[in-house]
C-alpha cells in the first residue's frame, strides 16, 4: 500500500512515468532527482502520509527502499 | 485546488501541461528563499484557468541583480522574505546599536529603491510585504525586530510604484495559522520556509491578478430565484411563503445574497436572473415584497420562463454582446448547474451550497476572485447603458431603413489624443475587450503612460454618446510610427466596446484616425489582425475599409493602405468633436 503511494509520489515529483520507478530507484539512476527536487520529495512525501520526517534522515533518502523503510516506521 | 495534494497538483498540472494555445504568460520569481516547489503549483493555477505560463525562478537571494533582467516579464513575483534579510545580521537584532540598524537600514532601503526603479515599467509585479510573524512578541515593549520589519514595510508602502500589488502574507499567516505556513527544519537546512500548504494558499489568492492581468475577469452574475435568492419556491409557497428576512434564521443568508447582487451591480457588474418561474410572479416578488434588497432596477436582464437555462444563459450573453465565458451562474439545482457545466463549460457555476450558513462566504470568496471591484466611472454607468442599449433595440423596429434608424438616434463621437486623464480606462478596455479588438495586445496603466508620453507614438480614445445615453469612453486606437521609415505608421492596437457596434461607429472611428495620421504627416498606415478565439467578427474588417491584404500567415493577416488614395464613407448623421491638436 505505502509502497505504491511513495511511487505515485516519487513519479509526479520527478516528471517521469510511474512504471519506470522501481525498488531500485535512487539518486543514482533518476536524473531528475537533484536538491530542490528532493526538497520537493520530502515536502510531498509528509503531506501524503500526514507525517513529519525527522532533519536527520532528510539527507539519507537517497533512494526507494530507504523512503520506503522510514515511511513504514513513521506511520506505524 | 486548496483540497488538492501537492502530488495530485503535479499530477493534474502535468496533464494540463501542453493543452493550451495561447502566448505564454512571462512570469518571473524573485526571492531570498527557496520557493521552487511553488512553481508546478502556480503553473497549475494558471493552466486551469486556461492561461499558458512560463515561470522562471531567479538566482537565489540574487533580487537587486535579477530585477534588472525580468523587468520585461508580464509579471514578477517577489519573496523577499524578512528571515533571510535578518540573518544578514551577526549581532543579536535586539542588542544592536541604533546606528548600526540605521545604516541596515538604509541598506535595504537603497536596495528596494533598486527594485522598485528596474520593475517600474513591468506591467504587474507582485510584491510581498515583510513579515515580522516568526519573531516573538514583546507585548511590554516594542521588540526592534518588530519595529524594523513595520519601517520597512512603511518604506515599501510609500515607494512603491504603482504596478506594484503589495501582498499581505501576514494575512495568509493569519487565516491559516503560522505552523501550517512556515516550517523552520526546512528554512535551516534548505532556505525554503514556506510550507506545501503555504504555497497552495499564496497561488490561490493571487488568482484574481492573473485573471484581470489575461482579461478573464467575469462581466454578468446570473441568479436563479428559488432558493438562491430567497429561501422557498414562489410557485408553491406564494409571496408570503419565500424568505429573505435579514430578522429570520435563514432568510438572514439570502438577505446578505442579494446585498452582494447589490453592491456588484454598483460596481458596474451585470445582474440578471434566469429562473424556471412564471416571470410575473418573480417580478412581483422583486417589486412587492416587504424584504427585497435586489430590486427591479438592479437587474439588467432576466429570463423567467420554463425553457432550459443553458438556451437562456446563451440568449443572455447574445443580448449582452458579451461572451459566455464571461457569465457566473449561480443555482440550487444538482441538475442546473451539470447541465451548464455539461453544455457551456467556460460558463463559471457557483452551487449554492447544503449548509446554507456558508453560502454568503462562498459567494463573496467568489465575488473577489471574479469581478473587477474598483471600477471606473464608465463601468458604474454600466447597468444604466445596458438597459438603454434594449431602448435602442426596441427603437429600431419603428423605422423603415437602418440608416433612418441611425440618424435618428443623434449620435456624437468626441476624439481625444493622448490624454492622460484616461489611462486607467485605456488600459482596463485593452485588458478585457475580446470581441472587437484586432490585435488583443493587452496592456496596464504603465505603458499606456508610455505610448502617450513618446512623441512617436499616439493614443486615440473615442467617447460616443447619442441621445439615449453616454457611453463613455468606448474605443481606443494606439498609433506607433515606424522604426525605420519616418512616413509610416503602424496601428498597433484598434479597438472597441461591443456594445456601441452595429451603428457604423466602428467605420467613422477609422475615417478619423486616419485623418489624424495625415495630419501627423505619414503617408502610409500599417495595420495587422491577429485571429483570436474570439474576434473573427473583424477578420475582414480592414478590407471592408480598404486596406490592402499584404500577407496573411499563421492567423496574422498584414495590410497596408496609402492615405493620398483613401476615400472616408463620409457617414453624416455621426457628429465628431475632435482636439486634433496636431
Amino acid at each position: 500500500m505505502n509502497n505504491s503511494r511513495i511511487k505515485q509520489v516519487m513519479s509526479a515529483v520527478f516528471e517521469v512515468p510511474l512504471d519506470s520507478i522501481n525498488e531500485n530507484s535512487s539518486t543514482d539512476n533518476l536524473e531528475n532527482w537533484d536538491s530542490l527536487r528532493h526538497l520537493n520529495l520530502i515536502l510531498a512525501l509528509e503531506e501524503e502520509f500526514g507525517v513529519s520526517i525527522p532533519d536527520e534522515e532528510v539527507g539519507n533518502l537517497v533512494n526507494f527502499k530507504l523512503i520506503e523503510l522510514t515511511i513504514n516506521e513513521l506511520v506505524k | 485546488m486548496e483540497n488538492l495534494k501537492y502530488t495530485e497538483i503535479l499530477q493534474l498540472n502535468k496533464q494540463l501541461s501542453g493543452t493550451i494555445s495561447s502566448a505564454p504568460y512571462q512570469i518571473g520569481i524573485l526571492s531570498n528563499v527557496t520557493v521552487n516547489a511553488g512553481k508546478e503549483i502556480l503553473e497549475y493555477v494558471c493552466r486551469k484557468n486556461q492561461i499558458e505560463p512560463t515561470i522562471e525562478i531567479g538566482n537565489f537571494d540574487n533580487i537587486v541583480q535579477d530585477a534588472a533582467l525580468f523587468r520585461d516579464k508580464n509579471l514578477v513575483m517577489v519573496f523577499w522574505d524578512t528571515l533571510n534579510l535578518m540573518d544578514q545580521v551577526s549581532e543579536f537584532f535586539e542588542d544592536l546599536e541604533e546606528d548600526t540598524m540605521a545604516s541596515f537600514k538604509q541598506k535595504i532601503y537603497s536596495e528596494l529603491s533598486m527594485v522598485f526603479n528596474n520593475l517600474s515599467s513591468t506591467p504587474s509585479v507582485i510584491f510581498n510585504c515583510f513579515s515580522s510573524a516568526y519573531y516573538p512578541i514583546n507585548v511590554i515593549s516594542e521588540s526592534k525586530t518588530h519595529r524594523f520589519v513595520s519601517e520597512l514595510n512603511r518604506y515599501v508602502k510609500e515607494n512603491a510604484p504603482s504596478n506594484f500589488v503589495l501582498m499581505d502574507i501576514d494575512a495568509i499567516f493569519q487565516q491559516h495559522g503560522l505552523s501550517q505556513c512556515y516550517d523552520q527544519r526546512f528554512y535551516l537546512s534548505s532556505k525554503a520556509p514556506y510550507t506545501v500548504n503555504f504555497l497552495k494558499h499564496y497561488m490561490v489568492s493571487i488568482e484574481p491578478l492573473l485573471l484581470r492581468n489575461n482579461g478573464k475577469l467575469k462581466k454578468a452574475l446570473i441568479l436563479d430565484c428559488d432558493n438562491t435568492l430567497w429561501q422557498g419556491i414562489i410557485g408553491e409557497d406564494g409571496l408570503e411563503g419565500i424568505d429573505m428576512a435579514s430578522s429570520s434564521k435563514k432568510g438572514v443568508f439570502f438577505h446578505k445574497i442579494q446585498q452582494m447582487a447589490v453592491f456588484l451591480s454598483k460596481r458596474g457588474i451585470i445582474i440578471g436572473l434566469c429562473s424556471k418561474n412564471n416571470e410575473a410572479d418573480v417580478l412581483e416578488a422583486l417589486r412587492t415584497h416587504k424584504d427585497a434588497v435586489l430590486k427591479e432596477e438592479n437587474i439588467v436582464i432576466h429570463k423567467i420562463n420554463w425553457n432550459d437555462k443553458a438556451a437562456n444563459l446563451k440568449a443572455i450573453a447574445q443580448e449582452l454582446n458579451i461572451g459566455t465565458d464571461s457569465l457566473v451562474f449561480i443555482d440550487d439545482s444538482d441538475f442546473e448547474i451539470n447541465l451548464i457545466r455539461e453544455k457551456l463549460p467556460e460558463v463559471h457555476c457557483i452551487h449554492v451550497p447544503a449548509l446554507i450558513s456558508d453560502y454568503p462566504q462562498q459567494l463573496l470568496k467568489n465575488i473577489y476572485k471574479l469581478f473587477n471591484l474598483n471600477p471606473n466611472k464608465d463601468d458604474l454607468k454600466k447597468t444604466e447603458m445596458y438597459k438603454q442599449q434594449f431602448q435602442r433595440e426596441s427603437a429600431k423596429d419603428q423605422f423603415g431603413s437602418i440608416d433612418d434608424y441611425l440618424a435618428s438616434l443623434g449620435i456624437e463621437l468626441t476624439v481625444l489624443v493622448d490624454d492622460a486623464a484616461y489611462i486607467p480606462r485605456i488600459s482596463q478596455l485593452t485588458q478585457k475587450t475580446n470581441q472587437f479588438n484586432l490585435t488583443t495586445l493587452r496592456y496596464t496603466e504603465n505603458q499606456i503612460e508610455q505610448f502617450m508620453e513618446h512623441p512617436k507614438s499616439f493614443t486615440a480614445s473615442m467617447f460616443v454618446k447619442d441621445k439615449f445615453g453616454d457611453s463613455g469612453l468606448t474605443g481606443v486606437c494606439i498609433l506607433k510610427e515606424d522604426e525605420g521609415d519616418p512616413r509610416v505608421i503602424h496601428i498597433d492596437s484598434l479597438l472597441m466596446s461591443c456594445r456601441i457596434l452595429g451603428r457604423n461607429i466602428e467605420y467613422v472611428f477609422l475615417d478619423h484616425v486616419i485623418e489624424l495620421a495625415e495630419k501627423k504627416g505619414y503617408s502610409t498606415i500599417r495595420a495587422q489582425f491577429i485571429t483570436t478565439k474570439k474576434n473573427a467578427q473583424v477578420k475582414d474588417y480592414y478590407e471592408k475599409i480598404g486596406f490592402e491584404l499584404l500577407r496573411e500567415s499563421e492567423g496574422t493577416k498584414s495590410y497596408s493602405l496609402n492615405i493620398s488614395t483613401f476615400k472616408p464613407r463620409n457617414i453624416q448623421y455621426i457628429k465628431i468633436n475632435t482636439t486634433l491638436n496636431v
